[in-house]
């Protein structure tokens, strides 16, 4: 019974309390300036409070039990200091049970700050530190539990993207002028390897499950003013995460004194991988990254995504533009010129993406770095092709050569074959070149329509290539011992030339009445090779040529006829081991051989069949036409001796 | 801008200069007369990088910019920028271009060539060595906004003593000892690692320090050896080639090795062992004489540091402050205890307003600084093709000749 009186009463006095406590909030709350003596006695109100805080709010007094409050939240967030593992790996309600912790803490310590005269006393001020203290051990733990996740949610994108590979070991172009007369040379065509069309999506580098888990942290502590923490390790993480992806993509650091020294494989090979990997990076990464940034960062308004963005990529982006720089120094050369065009065709079509990702508000010269880098390619480019075009007019054979196709005529039109696989770039590029020296415009004869093919600057540059390199050839010729070796020699190449012209794209720009006058100077080799070889051996054959030699010297139709045949001997075995590969161009030589040789011999051995008697006919014109047919094989053969006397 | 204002005056003055005497081919007098100028100028415009109260203290806070303070590298760079300019201005403007193609240019352009080459490299590495003081400036942020709050209990004390021993470990200190560690550590110039990822990586980098900071130049790379190589085949020219155009390269050789050399030893590098001893300016050339000086200070300054078995990780004004400050504020918090006397609060605020107005320093530098770095990267670039194109003239004007 006691007890309940005891119970009766204090609850009688608590509502006395609070009655007494509402007139005292009413009175401050009318009452703005209060005087010491007020305010004494108010503080000795507050000391009378035990374990209880007060707060006060335009003067007014609030109470709350802030020491549960921090004890409660601080064993929630303190248990996580003695625990092992990491709080999200146990569950969502663990982590949201932490998380509110931690906000409730910060309510408090927030609270209390903006009451600094509460600080004054000293029960509250070390209710504050201790708050700050466990609020402390909740951020060094939140930002653990931050690289935990960030680490092990990380996610590699990949195969599809990374089918070039095996197309990077695969050089193609890499044969020089230098060794062009000691290697054989394959196609020089280029593998295309612009990318697939889904080369524009953009993946998760970090699973979407755990983005939330990213972002209630990130709220925490930038309520926390912790936002250079989060930030730095969010960035050492995703930095690392960049750089191990390089890695994958085999990206090797270099230094611009290596990439200079550089054989030309090595070269290629790496810039091949700069090619790639500059897709990759820039198309899918980096966008994908520069997303992930906006999408945890977005909402903060403190940090700007654009620049922790910057952070993160900033250095591997010096890494492909000091490659680009240093192979835009070098000497131009023209057997980099299709890998430089790669690098410049990548980056002029990354360039829209690049400019979007490191506009000039982030404050990085990343951006005018790659444009100027693309202008510095485009420079090294025009050079090279300048360069290939010396080379082209003042190659000179280093080493005795055949008859036959020459490398070089094969190099230079494999050369020219690729370059069309680069048109649009190098029309742009050489519209500004200067075309000089040769007549290479097209002929608008026969109403014959020009096409945007044959005009254009890449078409003008090609057919000036072409009439150098025949130049080049005619010269080249003059090293061969012999007219009618000269002439199957020029034969031989025009021919590859047409060739090579009328089967490929090349034909397109080079426009039929090109074509045509190519194979004019074809024919006229032709004829040229008929007359400088046969002249002199013809003579022999003729009737009426021997007028101004006295009767007495007139040699006999059959001495004619068998220095005729010795002749014939000696052309034949020169000119059976000479090559002419092309099988219509050998029988078109075969047959105009006949035409010219073997009619005129039938036609000698009709008509003087009688004096030169049957014995002394070696060769009827069967068996000679026959013979015709060995020329230009390739393997040497003599006449045997013993079918002559 | 100050480099272009004086390049300007030069340029035109050489440019001038020639025009007037471009019938008088190889007029020799008028060519040691500029070679006189571009001596003077050399000079005058390293002996502006003294001032005057750095010759005697070099610790003493200078009205103009404090010695190897990033304000006086900025300097540096731009004295280097204008050195150069003139330098090109002297060798190729208007000149004959067969001239630098024949003895003794024909070697020594290509040798300074390769010292522009390993120049670039140090550029590149110098950058990425500003990209890590930028990340122990931020660990240094946040110690001192930790430290500025008040109350100031062990929650706040502890966060900076987190930071602050991240901040040192960084630097290549080793907090619990007080001294330096081997130079392995310095500047968190880890090597890159191979895989990794998983659990175990966050326990590694405990401070969230990252491994990404190699980038710039591959992990063999020394810049003290760049150093050492660039300076190895540095000849003074003698007798006739004194007075001849091999001079000019000859100083602008030395000038280039010097710069690179003082951004080696200010800035945290890739490797820089025994950089103190790589590299001496020659002492008994007149146009030298500042740079001697300057030589000597800073290599007193890597021996003193080498001396406490220290890496030297940069003498950058900024940074040996943020050092110092450092390892005093993380003693500090490291003995901190609640409630701190007054004197000792008041000490380690001034201390603390000290490592903020140095970061406030970097805040507002340091990008500028490795603006500057790539301008002087280009502009070596750029020189390097210009001479080439001049040679390349020469070669194709010369060669039937030849």
């Amino acid at each position: 019974m006691e007890d309940g009186e005891s119970t009766a009463t204090d609850h009688e006095v608590q509502n006395h309390l609070a009655a007494a406590a509402k007139h005292i909030m009413m009175a401050l709350k009318a009452c703005r300036n209060l005087t010491d003596d007020t305010k004494k006695v108010l503080s000795d109100l507050n000391s009378c409070l035990p374990n209880k805080l007060i707060l006060g709010e335009y003067g007014g007094w609030l109470l709350i039990d802030s020491e549960e409050q921090i004890k409660h939240y601080g064993e929630v967030i303190m248990r996580w200091e003695t625990e092992l593992g990491m709080i999200w790996d146990h569950g969502d309600t663990e982590a949201s049970s932490y998380l509110n912790a931690v906000t409730e803490i910060q309510k408090i310590v927030k609270t209390i700050g903006s009451h600094p005269m509460l600080l004054s006393n000293g029960k509250q001020k070390e209710l504050s530190l201790r708050a700050h203290h466990i609020l402390q051990r909740a951020m060094s733990k939140l930002k653990q539990e931050l690289m935990h996740i960030l680490i092990q949610h990380k996610q590699c994108f990949a195969p599809e993207y990374m089918s070039f590979r095996s197309h990077v070991e695969d050089a193609v172009y890499d044969e020089s002028f230098i060794s062009v007369e000691e290697d054989v040379i394959e196609s020089l065509s280029s593998g295309d390897d612009s990318g697939s069309s889904s080369d524009k999506c953009l993946v998760n580098l970090i699973h979407p499950k755990a983005i939330s888990s990213i972002k209630s942290i990130a709220s925490v502590m930038f309520a926390s003013e912790d936002d250079k923490e989060f930030c730095r390790s969010f960035v050492n993480i995703r930095k690392d995460a960049l750089e191990e992806y390089l890695a994958i993509l085999r990206m090797e650091q270099l230094t611009m004194e290596d990439t200079l020294k550089m054989d030309q494989n090595a070269l290629s090979c790496e810039g091949k991988k700069w090619v790639w990997a500059l897709r990759i990076i820039i198309r899918v990464y980096l966008r994908s990254e520069r997303c992930l940034c906006d999408q945890i960062l977005g909402e903060f308004g403190r940090v700007s995504p654009n620049r922790i963005f910057i952070e993160i990529a900033g250095s591997a982006m010096w890494q492909f533009i000091n490659f680009g720089e240093a192979i835009a120094m070098g000497t131009p050369q023209p057997e980099r010129l299709f890998l430089v065009l790669d690098m410049y065709e990548v980056l002029a079509d990354l360039m829209l993406d690049i400019d979007s990702l490191f506009n000039e508000e982030t404050g990085s010269r990343i951006g005018i770095e790659f444009h100027e880098l693309l202008s510095r390619l485009a420079d090294y480019a025009k050079g090279s092709f300048s360069e290939f075009r010396n080379c082209v007019v003042s190659d000179r054979p280093r080493k005795p050569f055949s008859s036959g196709i020459h490398r070089f005529t094969n190099y230079t039109m494999n050369y020219l074959k690729t370059l069309i696989t680069y048109r649009e770039t190098l029309n742009f590029l050489l519209h500004d070149l200067e075309a000089d020296g040769l007549d290479c415009s097209p002929e608008p004869e026969n109403g014959e329509e020009i096409s945007s093919y044959v005009s254009c600057p890449l078409a003008q540059h090609a057919r000036l290539l072409a009439s150098l390199l025949q130049e080049n050839l005619e010269n080249r010729s003059k090293f061969l011992k012999g007219e009618p070796m000269q002439h199957i020699f020029l034969m031989n190449n025009i021919n590859y030339m047409v060739q090579k012209i009328k089967d490929s794209e090349l034909r397109q720009y080079f426009g039929d009445e090109w074509i045509r006058r190519l194979i004019g100077n074809l024919h006229r080799h032709a004829n040229d090779y008929i007359r400088t070889t046969w002249s002199s051996a013809l003579l022999l054959l003729k009737d009426h040529v021997e007028l101004d030699v006295s009767p007495f010297h007139r040699p006999s139709h059959r001495s004619r006829c068998n220095k005729f045949i010795a002749a014939f001997e000696e052309i034949y075995k020169s000119q059976t081991g000479w090559v002419v590969p092309d099988s219509q161009l050998r029988e078109d030589l075969h047959i105009s051989t006949s035409q010219k040789v073997i009619q005129a011999y039938r036609g000698f051995i009709g008509r003087n069949f009688a004096q030169i008697g049957d014995q002394y006919i070696r060769y009827n014109g069967d068996e000679l036409e026959n013979l015709v047919l060995d020329f230009f094989e390739g393997s040497t053969r003599s006449l045997g001796s013993s079918r002559r006397r | 801008m100050p480099a272009t204002e004086y390049q300007g005056s030069f340029l035109s003055r050489i440019s001038i200069r020639r025009n007037q005497v471009v019938s008088m081919d190889g007029n020799h007098e008028q060519e040691l007369e500029e070679l006189e100028i571009f001596q003077k100028n050399i000079s005058e415009r390293f002996s502006d990088l003294i001032s005057d109260d750095s010759s005697s203290s070099s610790n003493s806070a200078s009205s103009s910019e404090p010695f190897l303070s990033i304000a006086w590298v900025r300097k540096l760079l731009d004295v280097f920028l204008c050195c150069e300019a003139e330098f090109k201005a002297v060798l190729i403007m208007g000149r004959d271009p067969s001239l630098i193609s024949k003895p003794p240019l024909d070697r020594l352009i290509p040798e300074l060539f390769d010292r522009a080459v390993k120049a670039l490299d140090i550029c590149n590495a110098v950058m990425h060595g500003i990209d890590s003081v930028r990340q122990c400036q931020k660990l240094a942020e946040i110690a001192a906004a930790s430290l500025e709050q008040r109350p100031l209990g062990e929650g706040q004390a502890r966060r900076a003593k987190k930071a602050l021993a991240g901040l040192l470990s960084a630097m290549g200190i080793d907090e619990t000892s007080g001294g330096h560690k081997s130079a392995e550590r310095s500047w968190s110039f880890g090597r890159r690692g191979g895989g990794g990822g998983g659990v175990s990586v966050t326990k590694d980098r405990g401070s969230g320090q990252s491994r990404a900071s190699t980038w710039g130049v591959p992990k063999n790379w020394s810049a003290a050896k760049q150093i050492q190589v660039m300076s190895a085949n540095l000849v003074a020219p003698r007798g006739a080639e004194a007075s001849g155009l091999a001079m000019p390269v000859y100083i602008m050789s030395i000038v280039t090795v010097f710069v690179m050399w003082a951004l080696v030893a200010a800035i945290p590098c890739q490797e820089k062992t025994g950089l103190a001893t790589h590299f001496q300016v020659p002492r008994q050339l007149g146009w030298a004489q500042s740079m001697v000086w300057l030589h000597e200070k800073i290599g007193e300054e890597l021996k003193k540091k080498e001396k406490k078995g220290a890496s030297p990780v940069g003498l950058l004004e900024e940074i040996q402050k943020m050092e110092k400050l450092g390892q005093s504020l993380l003693e500090f918090s490291d003995g901190f205890q609640y409630p701190v006397p007054e004197e000792k609060l008041d000490e380690a605020a001034a201390q603390v307003a000290d490592l903020t107005e140095t970061c406030r320093r970097m805040e507002d530098g340091l990008v500028p600084l490795q603006h500057q770095i790539r301008e002087v990267f280009h502009r070596i670039v750029r020189s390097r093709t210009e001479v080439l194109d001049v040679l390349d003239h020469a070669g194709k004007s010369s060669a039937p000749s030849v």
